[in-house]
């Protein structure tokens, strides 16, 4: 279903939703963009929030379940989720949503995802302003979404094209026939529109980072020196905690007798993410965890899903605490590659001695 | 494995029916199963213990589905393993499971070495104990077993027991004392002590010592692919989600923890 | 859900958190992206400052002494039994038998609240926080020397450096956000010189790395300085226009040659003076250091040495140059700032000049007398002269030097009330326990090394029955019958604001991203992130000759190792925060102690062996981590485990100025269990 919003009509669908569920949409917050509990605050739509709305559907934190002691035997609680409308969602996000969906949904399936992921629906925005490390394109995850969402979003200047992608999309459509009019005789230049306005933001992407793709990755990462880049990480895990895809975790307690068993994010950045009970560990440098973080990404979660590990957000590059090691020096060290040296592999030789940071 | 049972996470609850010292740091657990009838596992599976407020760790099956108790055997680690020993009878604790493929007998030939180093002898014993009450499907059957002490050595009075069914039993130390009159060395060292001839090979240990023992094997014949292993990794979901147990591309909780060797071999 | 802009609780770079909330819980942190401090990135700590709060260990109700027993009781009993037994304290021994200790990581308006009830309602100025375990001699030395004990510069200055000198300061680990910008300025060209007995990360990236022994800085600095005038490269002009009593300085110069400090320092004498030539010659030079520089007998002159050097170079007053004592605790800045010192109100104003400002402003008498340390204070109740205390946020049974003593103190207090969030070692000995709220859940603001005062808003509420702290002390006022009403965190701070110079124009409505720097005299005043421009507080700021002392204690036949102590990454003071973070604890579970490979072998030690380590004055067992990032002879032990308390071993000499425990010396031996 095709459907055409003005501008002005935003915050009045916003609230037509509102009423019915909880909407999380990107709010500015001290100056930064955050995908927030939507009360009538302005949107900001201008840029993608640091923290990835996938981390509504995939938390950092969450409680699997409560456990409650009962005359010595346990009752077991698990938590509703509620219904949500994320709104203004980006297609690399939705994209990464699809990679968890294919691994959390696996058998056996993963019942919190699930609940989480049926509970939310998802408003997805195209793409017409993405950040100077966004590099989506190269991965077939952005800048433009073509599956996935309930409802698409593009800008078209004084409003936007909506279309629905799913039966509850659909549904949201008609339950807002005054916001949401259908506008079937002018669908085929809307699609025009939104054909040009999305190719000229591909192009935007793709002059970021000409002539990228997974495979070229891939081969940059045989001769990347990743002990010497280990020795630079600066330990700081928030790669793996901002990455919308990344989703490892560790499952913790809290209570006793009764209380909560809690997942939360880990990351394989950290030594005691593969440590075992001898003290050994089978990733014992740095070096080896930056490798393997990588191999998951471009090629483990590959052959396990069909998509990549990235969806070339750049959020990860954003928050590295040693930039010079960051998948976006990465990237451009591979576009330079042809006419210099891989920087790359030479970050962090430049002066000093540089040796393990810690092991 | 059946899905639906893993999906939520939250685990059965099961009695500690019985307590029994294994070594000075390790005792055999037996447990009970509170709310489920029947609990059906292959030897070479794992469970998910919950000690709850501790929180859950990957323990090795140690007994055989052909006897009816379910046991585990723990080594004092850290928290919640430590958790598990203080646990007393009666207590109830968390399971889930069982995860893991477990030994693939269909594949393994009727011959077979069972190769064991220190702590990971837990799950070779629910090997052991399964051949032993199922005698006749098996042909020649060995075991090598080393620990680092004389007082390390698990499950020291079945090795009579297993020898009655026909099974040849050595055991090795690392460092030997006056009260130790056996062999002392590598696991390997009873290699050329014991009637093996090439069949399949299931090891548990650490990676040093599967891949000496595996070496020795090659070298008496037995073939790549019928020498399978039992890894540990550090493991969370158990389920193939959280990723702490990845070897490589495989996940050691789903698609292991028993492999061939020939396919984690380069990472070992 | 929801984002609540705050701060870090941990150390005190101060970065800026987004704290995310779902259903009344903190679910995630995440780095504040135009921060000007932290700029989009956090440590590992940062990342996961939330994960402590929920912890069922938290303290949820007051609990006082029955026996052998703490007991829950509402908080009305627990106050008034607070208030009777300090109050009896006071009325049978006088106010001198009161001690308090505030939290380096309670807000201003706390702090400022708890210094307020020590004087107004206790009429004692034994006053004081952890401060005097870190950087007390960088307040004693830099106020004299420049009228201002604070960080001169802010760490984002460091990237206008050309040269960069760390001098004992595992920045790396201990503070990593002022890691980051070394390390960025040093890759747009800035030199990295670092001094540091260890073979810290930070010191691998170097340009130059030199290793004395530990505690022979004042020789290395003096030695520095010495090379640069011999070498002709100090600032003239400089001297000249902004200082005084350059010459008595440089005359106690002469004996400390390149090849005396060798022989002192262990630092080859041309490794001095290549250091020497990289500072005179460099425009703008920044002087970092840490723990390593002030936890020493004579901290104080180290820190004056060091100050001498900057001056003498004219690295003062301009962007790029400065001196930049790192504070460990989140607000360990805003305590000293809000006066929880012996001698001095909020903004430094002396007790012995500014009484009456305070007597007026409230309404009371106030003590003349100078208090006591925090040191002394365990001193005095040891021998039975302080019997009362307010332990606030604080876990001395942990954090101070040579804990037997701290607990046979601890033990011998007539009266003692702990405020915390965790049951710490210190609160299982108190007679009552107040449960307070955690940054995360309470208003207030809290000031980081380089004096930006942030706000920090509640993005949940309190567990159980905890209260903000302040308002337990506003509380404890009003029965002290000080006269106050205080109905939020932002009215503590009009008060402060009114009372205190440097922090007149602060308001928690003025207080966006990043917050403001003091000095801010006035509500139009936009800040002062760069001391010292024009002039001095002082007027000219002044040398003082800095004679080298030899260390308090030194490796001799018995104990022939030199022990120094410290933090790691991935736990926090005595952990009582990170221990409970499921991902901080793995990273490092237990006490290790680094020991060189040479001394390793030679015991017979391997990776990952258990070992005991003896000092004169006790004993305690940590795991063998065997790196050449020490040199023989020196080992290193972290502080934070309670199952290896490294002040079980230190030493409890005393900075004669600033009264800084000698924290980084303690001679040990060793023995394989
Ligand atoms: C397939 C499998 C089978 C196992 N079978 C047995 C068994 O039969 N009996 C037995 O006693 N132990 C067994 N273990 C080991 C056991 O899981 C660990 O000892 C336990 O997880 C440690 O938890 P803890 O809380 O006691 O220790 P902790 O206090 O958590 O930590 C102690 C050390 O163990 C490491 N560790 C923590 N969690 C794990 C984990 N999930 N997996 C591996 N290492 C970890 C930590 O990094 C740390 O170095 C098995 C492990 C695996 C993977
Ligand atoms: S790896 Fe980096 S760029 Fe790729 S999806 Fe994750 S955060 Fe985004
Ligand atoms: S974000 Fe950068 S510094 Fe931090 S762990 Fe990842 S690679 Fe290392
Ligand atoms: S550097 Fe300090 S303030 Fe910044 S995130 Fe880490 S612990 Fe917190
Ligand atoms: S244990 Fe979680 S993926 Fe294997």
């Amino acid at each position: 279903m095709i459907s055409y919003l003005k501008k002005a009509d935003l915050p009045d669908l916003l609230q037509a939703w509102a009423d019915k569920m909880d909407v999380l949409a990107p709010i500015l917050e001290e100056g930064q963009i955050s995908f927030t509990t939507w009360k009538g605050q302005p949107l900001d739509l201008s840029a993608n929030a640091l923290v990835s709305p996938a981390k509504i559907i995939s938390p950092r934190e969450e409680i699997l379940f409560r456990y409650i002691q009962e005359s010595g035997t346990y009752r077991f609680l698990r938590p509703d989720q509620k219904p949500r409308l994320i709104f203004g969602m980006r297609p690399c996000d939705l994209r990464a949503l699809q990679v968890l969906d294919r691994i959390y949904g696996a058998p056996p399936p993963d019942q919190a995802y699930l609940d989480r992921r049926r509970s939310a629906v998802l408003a997805v925005l195209n793409c017409t302003n993405p950040g100077p490390g966004c590099f989506c394109a190269a991965l077939g995850a952005g800048p433009d979404a073509d599956e996935g969402y309930d409802l698409l979003f593009t800008d078209l200047g004084n409003g936007y094209l909506v279309e629905s992608g799913s039966p509850a999309g659909i549904v949201l459509i008609k339950n807002s026939p005054d916001l949401l009019p259908a506008v079937s005789d002018l669908a085929d230049s809307l699609l025009t529109d939104k054909g040009r306005v999305v190719g000229l933001c591909r192009d935007q992407v793709i002059s970021s980072f000409p002539g990228m793709s997974v495979e070229r990755i891939r081969e940059g990462m045989e001769s990347a020196e990743w002990e010497r880049l280990g020795q630079i990480c600066s330990y700081c895990a928030g790669c793996s905690f901002v990455c919308p895809v990344c989703h490892c975790f560790t499952i913790y307690d809290r209570g006793v007798p009764d209380g909560q068993r809690i997942r939360c994010a880990d990351s394989c950045m950290t030594s005691g993410f593969s440590r075992l009970t001898s003290g050994s560990n089978p990733r014992p440098s740095q070096g080896d965890r930056l490798r393997n973080w990588y191999l998951d990404k471009f090629e483990y979660i590959l052959a396990r899903t069909g998509l990549a590990g990235c969806v070339g957000c750049g959020r990860c590059s954003q928050v590295c605490l040693s930039p010079d090691i960051c998948l976006r020096s990465f990237l451009e060290s591979l576009c330079s590659r042809e006419m210099t040296t891989n920087k790359f592999a030479d970050a962090g030789e430049s002066k000093g001695e540089g040796k393990s940071i810690r092991k | 494995m059946d899905g639906r049972e893993m999906r939520d996470y939250i685990p059965y609850q099961v009695e500690i029916v019985d307590i029994d010292r294994v070594t000075s740091d390790s005792y055999l657990i037996s447990l009970q199963i509170l709310d489920r009838e029947v609990f059906r596992y292959r030897p070479g599976q794992f469970i998910m213990v919950s000690v709850f407020g501790l929180g859950e760790c990957p323990i090795s099956i140690a007994s055989t589905p052909t006897r009816n108790t379910l046991q585990i055997c723990i080594r004092r680690a850290g928290k919640i393993t430590s958790g598990i020993m203080d646990s007393m009878i009666g207590d109830v604790l968390g399971v889930r499971g069982p995860c893991g493929n477990g030994f693939p007998l269909d594949f393994m030939k009727k011959d077979i070495l069972i190769a064991g180093g220190g702590s990971g002898f837990a799950t070779l014993r629910s090997l052991i104990n399964f051949i032993a009450d199922r005698r006749e499907q098996f042909g020649n059957v060995a075991v090598a077993y080393g620990a680092r002490t004389r007082q390390d050595l698990y499950f020291m009075q079945e090795y009579k027991g297993w020898q009655m069914a026909g099974i040849q039993v050595a055991v090795t130390v690392d460092v030997g004392d006056q009260g130790w009159t056996g062999n002392v060395g590598m696991v390997t060292s009873l290699l050329d002590r014991l009637e093996i001839p090439p069949g399949s090979a299931a090891i548990c240990g650490p990676p040093v010592m599967i891949n000496s023992v595996a070496a020795r094997l090659m070298e008496k014949g037995f073939q790549l692919p019928d020498i399978f292993v039992s890894l540990e990794r550090h493991m969370k979901c158990g389920v193939g989600k959280c990723e702490h147990c990845m070897i490589g591309p495989h996940h050691v909780c789903m698609e292991g923890p028993v492999f061939s060797y020939d396919r984690v071999r380069q990472y070992l | 859900m929801q984002t609540i802009p705050t701060t870090c609780i941990y150390c005190g770079c101060g970065c800026g958190l987004m704290l995310h909330v779902e259903e009344g819980r903190v679910v995630a942190a995440s780095p504040q992206i135009n921060h000007p401090l932290s700029q989009g990135h956090l440590c590992l700590k940062g990342w996961l400052a939330y994960q402590f709060l929920d912890h069922p260990d938290r303290l949820r109700r007051p609990m006082i002494r029955k026996g052998e027993r703490l007991v829950p009781s509402s908080w009305d009993q627990a106050l008034d039994l607070a208030r009777d037994e300090l109050s009896t304290l006071l009325r049978e021994s006088g106010p001198a038998s009161l001690g308090v200790l505030t939290s380096a990581k309670a807000s201003n308006e706390e702090n400022f609240l708890l210094m307020k009830l020590a004087r107004a309602g206790l009429k004692t100025n034994n006053v004081d926080h952890v401060a005097r375990l870190c950087h007390a001699p960088t307040l004693a030395a830099l106020s004299s020397a420049l009228g201002s004990g604070s960080m001169t510069n802010p760490i984002v200055s460091l990237r206008k450096s050309d040269m960069i000198l760390v001098a004992g300061s595992n920045t790396t680990e201990q503070h990593p956000l002022v890691a980051f910008h070394i390390l960025q300025a040093r890759k747009t060209g800035a030199e990295i010189v670092v001094v540091d007995p260890r073979r810290t990360a930070m010191a691998r990236l170097a340009d130059l790395h030199l290793a004395p022994l530990p505690g022979t800085d004042a020789a290395w600095i003096n030695g520095l300085l010495r090379a640069i005038l011999d070498l002709g490269l100090e600032d003239r002009q400089f001297i000249e226009a902004r200082t005084e009593g350059f010459e008595e300085a440089r005359a106690a110069l002469d004996p400390y040659t390149p090849q005396m400090v060798e022989q002192v320092t262990n630092i080859p004498a041309d490794d001095l003076v290549l250091a020497a030539s990289k500072l005179g010659s460099a425009n703008r030079a920044a002087f970092v250091y840490a723990m390593g520089i002030t936890q020493h007998y004579w901290g104080t002159d180290n820190v004056q040495a060091l100050a001498n050097l900057a001056l003498a170079t004219g690295n003062v007053g301009r962007d790029g140059t400065g001196i930049y004592p790192l504070r460990g605790h989140q607000n360990v800045q805003g305590a000293c700032d809000m006066g929880a010192l012996p001698d001095y109100y909020s903004g430094y104003q002396p007790v012995s000049s500014s009484r009456s400002r305070f007597e007026r402003a409230w309404k009371t008498d106030l003590p003349a007398e100078i208090g006591l340390t925090a040191v002394e204070m365990m001193d005095a109740a040891q021998a039975g002269r302080i019997k009362g205390m307010i332990i606030s946020g604080e876990n001395p049974m942990l954090s101070f030097p040579d804990q037997t003593q701290v607990r046979a103190a601890l033990e011998e207090l007539d009266f003692l009330l702990v405020v915390d969030i965790f049951p710490t070692e210190t609160a299982r000995l108190a007679n009552v326990v107040l449960p307070a709220a955690s940054f995360a859940e309470k208003e207030g603001t809290f000031t980081s090394t380089e004096r930006r005062v942030q706000l920090a808003r509640g993005a949940v509420s309190p567990p159980g029955e905890a209260w903000p702290e302040w308002r337990i002390w506003a509380d404890l006022l009003t029965r002290f019958e000080v006269d106050c009403l205080y109905e939020s965190a932002a009215q503590i701070m009009e008060e402060i604001a009114s009372l205190t110079p440097s922090y007149g124009g602060i308001s928690h409505s003025r207080l966006g991203t990043g917050g403001l720097v003091w000095p801010c005299p006035n509500h139009d005043h936009p800040g002062t992130p760069i001391l010292h421009v024009d002039s001095f507080p002082i007027g000219r700021a002044r040398f003082r000759p800095v004679e080298y002392k030899a260390p308090s204690e030194k490796p001799d036949e018995e104990y022939p190792f030199l022990l120094t102590t410290g933090r790691s990454l991935f736990q926090f003071h005595t952990g009582t925060m990170t221990r409970r973070v499921p991902l901080l604890e793995r990273e490092v579970p237990e006490p290790f102690l680094d020991i060189s490979p040479p001394d390793a072998r030679q015991l017979g030690l391997k990776d990952g062996t258990y070992i005991s380590v003896e000092s004169r004055r006790g004993r305690l067992i940590a795991r063998a981590r065997v790196t050449p990032d020490v040199n023989p002879g020196h080992l290193f032990l972290p502080i934070h485990f309670l199952e290896g308390p490294a002040n079980l071993l230190t030493s409890r000499y005393r900075d004669p100025i600033s009264g800084m425990p000698a924290l980084k010396e303690a001679a040990v031996r060793l023995r394989r269990l």
